[in-house]
């Protein structure tokens, strides 16, 4: 246990591809090697979850800036080290990965048959890579974590994924990869200059953090190297108009491919915006904030609307996370407590809800293999469970009062409010649209007579299916109802965020006015 | 070097370090002579005894190369030779890669009816001029070890003497090498006419010693030699008879030239380079105009081999042009090799990553093919991972590697290379690289959707695998994630090596 103690976040991340590796020894050829392959899998990302709770009991909000963390040099001519660490910020980002990673391995149990040996090694060593890049202090082994997890991801949807699956997965390969190429530029150069500012060799994401850079003007070095730290995370996020991949490799990809990507992979995007792009180039975030704020505003719009007319659900579901995702980026970019807050806080609501209605899509799939809403119609009347859990979702994902979704949106919003009421206004009209296409899904879906005859015997949820929900119906309420036992472990690092990110750095004793203390209010959760 | 009209008896003899320094190349010496006269005795089992002979050579001077890391440079022969870490390091890289083609054709060979001890020798001769070539000190030297690996290597490219792309690919590579190595050798004998030395040293010297005085003469011999290198490690724009002779070559000759043969071209130019005092010694006109042709040259070797592969649907073509785009990287290295704090051991450390992952390809390749080189075509890749699942799970390391993600060796090298190019403050140059090797992720995935997104077409049998070959892709994978996960002792070494000279 010492050695628990003192490598907590190296057990974390290695666990799952080292309980995986050792998955690959269990022969799969008969039902009942297929059975403890699933049971394997499962078994791990529990204990992965069981981990992380550790995580989350060790970190003292108010202790040092990154905690648990262990460095060991690694390319030291290059100060290249292995540096781990958390703060808030990645606590509640891992804790969402290994929270709905025993969910998508047991969403998708029925639905995987072949090749499962394969699968679930790479849905282990995704996670590996995911939780990797959320707790990498040098920027050098985020970058190795940021790509290595393309791998597992570019296979679980090139093998197992729909129709147009190649297309899908070299779009969504190449999209990230170009992205994060001149990210890789900017972080040379940033290296390079630590070198420079202080003679010594380090990519220690705090060291980079007090190196001086110009910036101010389109030239200048901070507004260039945002930018292309900016390009790599919009891809991800994914900020219209990059987001054109997204489309097809969520309706491509198996469901628990699906799952991991909405719910954590386009999390890296935001992540990667508050962990490195606004800290570092605080400059470069205030030339590009209205330009941002407006991209942000547009995705909110412009994803609800083509949404709506989506005529499959799951395709849907993936233009509702492009609007979604739109609210983090307006929320960011409004550089002030309330926002900001609001913003992280959806995108964990992202996580839950749309993680949840792409598992819910899956199970009617499954069924009827078809996702088009015209197939459906009067489905609450055969499946009323399922209906029941999939109106819970929907009213989350359209922002209820009571669910995760309202908290993030309202903070962002009331945030956002105080940086540019106009985009407000308009991002507001998105929460009706997100409200329109959403129920009016939900309508054609679940109401009405049954139309369709092959609709009539569709079979209830199974025991495990209502497992694999009520994890998430619970976490919508919980942090629906709850922000305050989030928001506890995530204040000091959303200050200093922000102390980073405000040219002058005077940011947070400002932010005290009728507005924020409202939010206050709502976070301090009296 | 003195007057060489005076024979001086203390050059004549060697002295204790001399000999030990001289071990390897008399053990793949050795096992050449040996293997020639095994080889003649055609009554004994055809292959095992020249197999054996030529293992234990190379690997005999694997193990004494490994026995002289980290001595003090030992000069030799006058001067003409000298045995140094650099040397070393590419030595081992050359012997490698050796032992990685001999086991890569034993099967491949039997599988063409081609079984004839000679092919092994001459990998072993080709070996022997490689080493030489990275340990020469003078024009001369290079010239002939250039000459001696060269024709080893025209005679294996027309190994397969019934194929027709096979005699192409020889009777062009024979032309067109030789007119590069002429050009090579009319560039040695004007540097020699300008400056009174032929030794890249006495070179250096007389450039320092009269900066302002260069004659024309010196210049167009400079460019000369500096053509010829370029068309040896196959830059833009004498690049054009590479992918031919790629395809035309048996696969695993193909992969020694691709490692072996580059690695030795870099070995050379680098050293001429180094020594001959770029980066330092030089007049800044020099310096620039020196570092504008390398400019050029890389980027429209890195742009053309990646976009000219895109199209490619025959594996090893595609192997050839993205060896092109690899080149390009590797001139990156050499720009910025004098400007920035790690000088060359980011291109070396990147030759070695290079080396291995592209070895383990093209045994893979080896593997694979069919009878008459077939087989290495896009669809013949298929489904690979359902016949072959440790041969499809080793190619996609190498084409991850190859792309550059990590964490492999490939990743690790193209970091350390491009990170060191933003020191020389080459920030367009490493923007035009990243795009390029953003380029290249496309074709090399387009292999693992075959691989492992498509399903078999028609009746595919699967390829016996042998022994020797297994062991080879095992080994290359291994050190490809090696290097990947800890590259600090591969840029030790480089580093160690480039300082040595």
């Amino acid at each position: 246990m010492a050695w628990l103690d003192s490598h907590l976040l190296t057990a974390t991340v290695f666990l799952p591809f080292v309980w995986s590796l050792a998955g690959l020894l269990i022969p799969s050829g008969t039902e009942g090697g297929k059975t403890s392959l699933k049971i394997w899998a499962l078994l791990g990302s529990l204990l992965t979850l069981a981990i992380s709770v550790l995580i989350y009991q060790r970190y003292i909000p108010a202790g040092p800036e990154f905690q648990l963390t262990e460095t060991v040099a690694w390319l030291p001519v290059f100060g290249i080290s292995y540096s781990l660490g958390m703060d808030g910020l990645s606590l509640w980002l891992i804790m969402l990965t290994t929270f709905l990673m025993p969910i998508a391995i047991l969403g998708s149990f029925n639905a995987v048959e072949q090749r499962l040996k394969e699968y679930y090694f790479l849905l282990l060593s995704l996670e590996t890579g995911m939780i990797g890049a959320f707790v990498a202090t040098d920027l050098f082994l985020f970058y190795v974590f940021w790509e290595a997890m393309l791998i597992p991801m570019y296979f679980l949807i090139g093998i197992w994924g729909g129709k147009e699956r190649i297309y899908a997965t070299m779009k969504f390969f190449l999209y990230t990869m170009v992205g994060s190429l001149l990210m890789l530029v900017a972080i040379f150069y940033l290296a390079y200059q630590h070198k420079v500012q202080f003679g010594t060799y380090s990519m220690q994401v705090l060291d980079l953090y007090k190196l001086t850079l110009g910036g101010g003007t389109f030239s200048s070095p901070q507004s260039v190297m945002f930018l292309a730290f900016a390009l790599a995370f919009s891809i991800k996020v994914p900020l219209f108009p990059l987001h054109t991949w997204l489309p097809d490799a969520h309706v491509q990809a198996p469901t628990a491919g699906s799952v991991i990507l909405a719910a954590i992979l386009l999390k890296m995007g935001g992540y990667g915006f508050m962990r490195f792009a606004f800290p570092l180039f605080p400059e470069g975030v205030a030339y590009y904030q209205l330009t941002f704020m407006v991209l942000g505003t547009i995705a909110i719009v412009y994803g609800a609307w083509v949404a709506m007319v989506q005529p499959d659900i799951k395709k849907l579901v993936a233009y509702s996370s492009v609007s979604h995702m739109g609210y983090v980026i307006l929320g960011l970019f409004s550089l002030n407590a309330v926002a900001a807050t609001g913003a992280y806080y959806q995108m964990l609501n992202h996580g839950i809800s749309t993680g949840a209605l792409f598992l819910l899509v899956g199970m009617i799939y499954e069924r009827r293999h078809t996702r088009e809403i015209s197939h459906f119609g009067g489905i609450s009347r055969v499946m009323p469970l399922f209906a029941v859990a999939f109106l819970i979702i929907t009213l989350s994902s359209v922002a209820l009062p009571g669910t995760n979704g309202f908290i993030g949106e309202f903070l962002i919003l009331l945030g956002s409010w105080k940086a540019n009421p106009v985009l407000t206004a308009i991002a507001a009209l998105g929460v009706i649209f997100g409200a329109v296409y959403m129920l009016w899904m939900f309508q054609r879906v679940m109401f009405g007579p049954v139309t369709h005859k092959e609709n009539e015997g569709l079979k209830d949820l199974s025991a495990r299916e209502i497992a694999v929900l009520v994890p998430l119906i619970i976490a919508v309420f919980a942090m629906g109802i709850f922000p305050n036992f989030f928001f506890q472990k995530l204040e000091p690092s959303i200050e200093r965020f922000l102390a980073r990110s405000i040219p002058g750095g005077a940011a947070v004793t400002q932010v005290v006015d009728p507005v924020t203390s409202s939010v206050q209010l709502v976070m301090k959760g009296n | 070097m003195e007057s060489l009209t005076t024979i001086r008896p203390e050059l004549l003899t060697l002295s204790s370090e001399q000999f030990s320094a001289l071990m390897p190349y008399f053990w793949v010496f050795g096992a050449t002579v040996l293997a020639i006269l095994a080889a003649v005795m055609r009554s004994l089992s055809p292959k095992w005894p020249v197999i054996t002979v030529v293992l234990t050579g190379l690997v005999g001077a694997i193990v004494s190369v490994a026995g002289l890391l980290g001595k003090e440079p030992v000069a030799l022969f006058n001067g003409m030779m000298v045995s140094d870490n650099y040397t070393h390091f590419f030595s081992l890289i050359f012997l490698i890669s050796g032992v990685v083609t001999v086991f890569a054709s034993i099967r491949y060979l039997d599988n063409e009816a081609m079984q004839h001890p000679e092919y092994y020798l001459l990998v072993l001769f080709s070996a022997l001029g490689m080493m030489l070539m990275a340990s020469s000190l003078n024009l001369i030297v290079i010239f002939i070890a250039l000459e001696l690996m060269s024709l080893a290597v025209y005679i294996l490219v027309g190994y397969r003497r019934t194929d027709r792309r096979s005699n192409e690919a020889a009777v062009k590579y024979f032309v067109l090498g030789s007119g590069a190595s002429a050009v090579l050798l009319y560039g040695a004998a004007l540097l020699y006419g300008s400056t009174g030395s032929i030794g890249i040293r006495g070179i250096l010297d007389f450039v320092r010693a009269n900066p302002a005085a260069l004659s024309p003469t010196f210049t167009l011999g400079a460019w000369l030699v500096i053509i010829g290198f370029l068309f040896k490690v196959a830059a833009v724009p004498f690049h054009m008879w590479m992918p031919d002779v790629y395809e035309g070559a048996p696969t695993p000759v193909t992969g020694f030239m691709a490692t072996g043969l580059k690695a030795a071209a870099f070995a050379a130019f680098l050293r001429v380079f180094v020594s001959t005092g770029y980066g330092a010694g030089l007049t800044t006109a020099i310096q620039t105009h020196l570092h504008d042709i390398l400019w050029m040259s890389a980027v429209l070797t890195m742009l053309f081999g990646n976009l000219v592969a895109l199209t490619q649907t025959n594996l090893k073509r595609m192997l050839a042009y993205s060896s092109i785009a690899h080149t390009g990287y590797l001139l990156v290295g050499m720009i910025a090799g004098p400007h920035s704090e790690q000088g060359y051991a980011p291109l070396m450390t990147y030759l070695v990553a290079y080396a291995v992952m592209n070895l383990g390809a093209f045994v893979v390749l080896s593997i694979l093919a069919t009878r008459d080189d077939g087989g290495l075509n896009l669809h013949d890749f298929s489904g690979l991972s359902r016949r072959h699942p440790w041969l499809a799970f080793a190619m996609a390391v190498f084409l991850f590697s190859l792309a550059g993600i990590p964490p492999t060796a490939g990743f690790a090298a193209k970091y350390i290379l491009f990170y060191s190019a933003v020191q020389a403050n080459e920030i367009l140059l490493v923007v035009i690289s990243v795009l390029c090797s953003a380029i290249s992720v496309y074709y090399y995935l387009r292999v693992l959707v075959y691989m492992y997104m498509r399903d078999p077409v028609g009746t595919q049998t699967r390829s016996p695998v042998s022994v020797w070959s297994a062991i080879a892709v095992a080994a290359m994978v291994a050190a490809t994630l090696q290097i990947g996960v800890m590259p600090a002792r591969v840029v030790y070494a480089a580093k160690k090596a480039i300082t040595s000279i």
